[in-house]
């Protein structure tokens, strides 16, 4: 039974940062600060590979859907009082602000990312709409249909190389991310023989409801406020998402795209990481199948597995640290996961990145020209 | 599928019956939350298939009732939308949530298992038409059949490219080929294409993966009608070869279409075939955008115009096997269907070039 009060802890923190946000003075850094040590805590933990009680599977519905409308509340809440004097000194403002760009990340983007992967219409119309959380309406389309299909290749925008760093990374994916959303919107507009402004298409809906709640934010805090919560969201779920896709699949190759394998993915396992994340890092059976709820997910045990959660994130923003921690993890990968054909995508993904030591001397790491870049 | 896709998910290994109607019906059983097309080909059942990710629509199904949860939004799938709002889904990309029935043309024929075997090109010629003849040898032997394809990489490349084997599999079913062969157009701008034509890639070692598809499975004795455009004279190659082997009386017409004289290839492969099998293969090459004032005595036009009475053939009683692009092939279909050729006896494969 204690299975569903974990999960408890997401909107217990949220709430926090928000009582701390309404005290102001030191109490700003509240949600920052509670959430920066409970993953560091985390750390320190083994894995946890234990299943979820599935008996009342809507008691996790209801706590999920409650905690993406508090994070509504939390971020409209934000922006009215960052839009006045509320906050005072900068130093209140400072932790407000990284409050709720950690919060926005580790409790706002997975119960959003898991509701508009569901089939009940109620929960996926809120994750949709969910979505203004992640400040990216479109992110379900290109999730679904181009991350999920193109797992561990470079046609998969959300994906990073051997030797890609998290900035480089950036680059690539927002514009990356953007055009397959134009080409797939396209599809459906013309597959159904509309013009691009119709109403009925849904990018119209999307860009409607995410109009709505950015008017939202700048009328509870006005200018200030509303780029302040717009930054917060930014900075927040939709980049640091790209920093959890580049960790997820980095590096890892797939011979097969479209037919996904369970050690296409790296997982992390760690107690807190899991129920903050509402299971998202037991990443092999979400992409194993899309439509699993969160507490049917089982933990991949003998899949790959990265360092813990925070330190790959924190890694990530330091390029020679992280690829110092993945080097060897993906040498291992190589030996021990990859078919024969990803072994020798794996080597010339090495010679590519220069990581020429992870290639032994029969590693066919000489590309041919034409399709070296490929 | 709108009342489908709001379904509750439900977990669990309970197992779920399908029941298939069709041309062949059938009842089998397969895992709840279990990719239908998958399932059934594990099974070995002969379930119309081609691409398996979702592009090709071969494995288009109708649901007649129960749960099945697309992977995809069908609407970015190759069916269309009275398709879409009239319950077809794609087997493929199909999850079932319980016990459904569905309607599909199920074959009747034994599937080759999917393989992932490494080779080295063995041979490497240019032909007309920026046409390159591939040859792999094998390091494993691979199983295929006459009409299917297969994925192409270099080994240590993502890129991969389909494309039809080009000549037929062992005549022993129990041997599997140690060569494949493959004919290849070059694709301007096209990564894998562009790539093999730059150089001599003789010794190179590359990938297969496959086989998929189904084209060339009808009666053995049955006369038939292949149309090809461009190198979608591969699969028909294999084909010819097959079944001229498998019969002593079927015979063929092939119309070969390309643009110009200069691009007219593997025609010695053809009147190898019309060496051997004297009087059982007829070939008609016709050019489509051939200069007026040329030497060209043959065909001019769209392979569609040569399908007329003028062919003698009782377009009743044949199989047709066709390839080429898509636009080749349903103006084909549509042809041999006016014709009053028998749908079921229309064997194609569309292909949009990648390159």
């Amino acid at each position: 039974m204690t299975d569903y009060f974990k999960y408890l802890l997401s909107p217990f923190i949220l709430s926090l940062h928000a009582w701390g946000m309404l005290e102001g003075g030191a109490f700003a850094w509240l949600g920052f600060g509670v959430i920066f040590w409970v993953l560091l805590f985390d750390a320190f933990l083994k894995p946890s590979h234990h299943r979820r009680d599935t008996r009342f599977p809507w008691v996790y519905d209801i706590i999920i859907t409650c905690t993406v409308l508090a994070c509504f509340a939390n971020i409209f809440l934000y922006a009215h009082l960052a839009g006045g004097i509320h906050f005072g000194g900068l130093a209140p403002q400072l932790g407000a602000f990284l409050g709720s760009v950690m919060i926005g990340f580790v409790i706002g983007a997975p119960p959003v990312h898991e509701l508009f992967h569901r089939e009940n219409m109620a929960l996926r119309t809120l994750g949709r709409i969910g979505q203004c959380l992640v400040f990216d309406p479109w992110r379900e389309i290109t999730h679904v249909v181009t991350h999920h299909m193109h797992t561990a290749t470079p046609t998969d925008p959300d994906y990073a190389r051997r030797g890609d760093t998290v900035y480089g990374h950036f680059t690539r994916t927002f514009p990356g991310q953007w055009k397959e959303s134009y080409h797939l919107e396209k599809m459906m507009w013309t597959k159904r023989g509309r013009k691009w402004y119709d109403l009925r298409n849904a990018w119209v809906f999307k860009a409607t409801y995410f109009a709505v709640f950015i008017g939202a934010l700048f009328a509870l805090g006005g200018v200030k406020g509303g780029l302040l919560a717009c930054g917060s969201l930014i900075l927040g779920p939709r980049m640091m998402l790209e920093v959890f896709n580049y960790c997820n699949h980095y590096g890892l190759v797939s011979a097969t795209p479209g037919r996904f394998k369970m050690h296409h993915t790296w997982n992390h396992l760690t107690p807190f990481t899991r129920i903050l994340a509402l299971e998202i890092t037991n990443h092999a059976g979400h992409h194993d199948d899309s439509y699993k709820p969160f507490y049917e997910l089982e933990p991949d045990e003998t899949g790959p597995k990265q360092p813990p959660f925070i330190l790959c994130v924190i890694a990530a923003f330091v390029p020679p640290l992280f690829m110092l921690m993945m080097k060897p993890l993906l040498k291992h990968w190589d030996e021990h996961y990859a078919n024969d054909q990803e072994r020798e995508i794996g080597a010339r993904e090495n010679a590519r990145a220069g990581w020429h030591e992870l290639n032994n001397d029969e590693s066919p790491t000489t590309p041919s020209a034409g399709l070296a870049a490929a | 599928m709108k009342d489908v896709m709001s379904q509750p998910y439900k977990s669990g290994k309970q197992s779920c019956r399908v029941s298939v109607s069709g041309k062949n019906d059938s009842t089998f059983t397969i895992n709840r939350n279990d990719m239908l097309l998958k399932s059934a080909l594990d099974q070995g059942m002969d379930y119309p298939h081609n691409c398996r990710v979702g592009v090709c629509g071969q494995c288009k199904t109708k649901l007649l009732s129960g749960k099945v949860s697309p992977m995809v939004d069908l609407a970015l799938s190759p069916l269309s939308n009275d398709e879409i709002e009239n319950g077809y889904f794609l087997a493929c990309q199909g999850k079932v949530r319980g016990d459904i029935e569905i309607e599909v043309n199920l074959g009747q024929h034994h599937v080759v298992p999917e393989q992932q075997v490494s080779g080295r090109i063995s041979l490497w010629k240019r032909l007309p038409g920026e046409v390159i003849e591939l040859r792999i040898a094998l390091d494993v032997p691979f199983q295929y059949e006459a009409g299917q394809y297969a994925f192409l990489s270099e080994s240590g490349s993502f890129v991969r490219r389909c494309f039809s084997f080009s000549d037929a599999p062992p005549a022993d079913k129990n041997n599997a080929a140690t060569e494949v062969g493959f004919l290849i157009k070059r694709l301007p701008g096209g990564q894998f294409s562009e790539w093999l034509f730059a150089e001599n890639r003789t010794g190179l070692k590359m990938w297969l993966h496959g086989p998929y598809g189904v084209m060339g499975v009808d009666d053995p004795d049955v006369s038939g009608l292949c149309v090809a455009g461009g190198t979608g004279l591969a699969p028909v190659l294999a084909i010819l070869q097959q079944r001229l082997a498998q019969s002593a009386i079927a015979k063929f017409t092939v119309i070969f279409g390309v643009k110009t004289q200069g691009e007219l290839f593997a025609i010695d492969k053809l009147e190898a075939l019309i060496a051997q099998y004297p009087g059982r293969v007829q070939l008609l090459p016709i050019l489509s955008h051939e200069a007026v004032d040329s030497d060209w005595q043959g065909e001019r036009g769209f392979v569609t115009e040569l399908i007329n009475e003028d062919l003698g053939i009782d377009y009743g009683q044949i199989a047709s096997f066709i390839c080429g692009g898509l636009p080749m092939v349903e103006a084909v279909e549509a042809r041999l269907l006016k014709m009053g050729m028998n749908p079921d006896r229309i064997h194609a494969d569309k292909f949009m070039p990648t390159g």
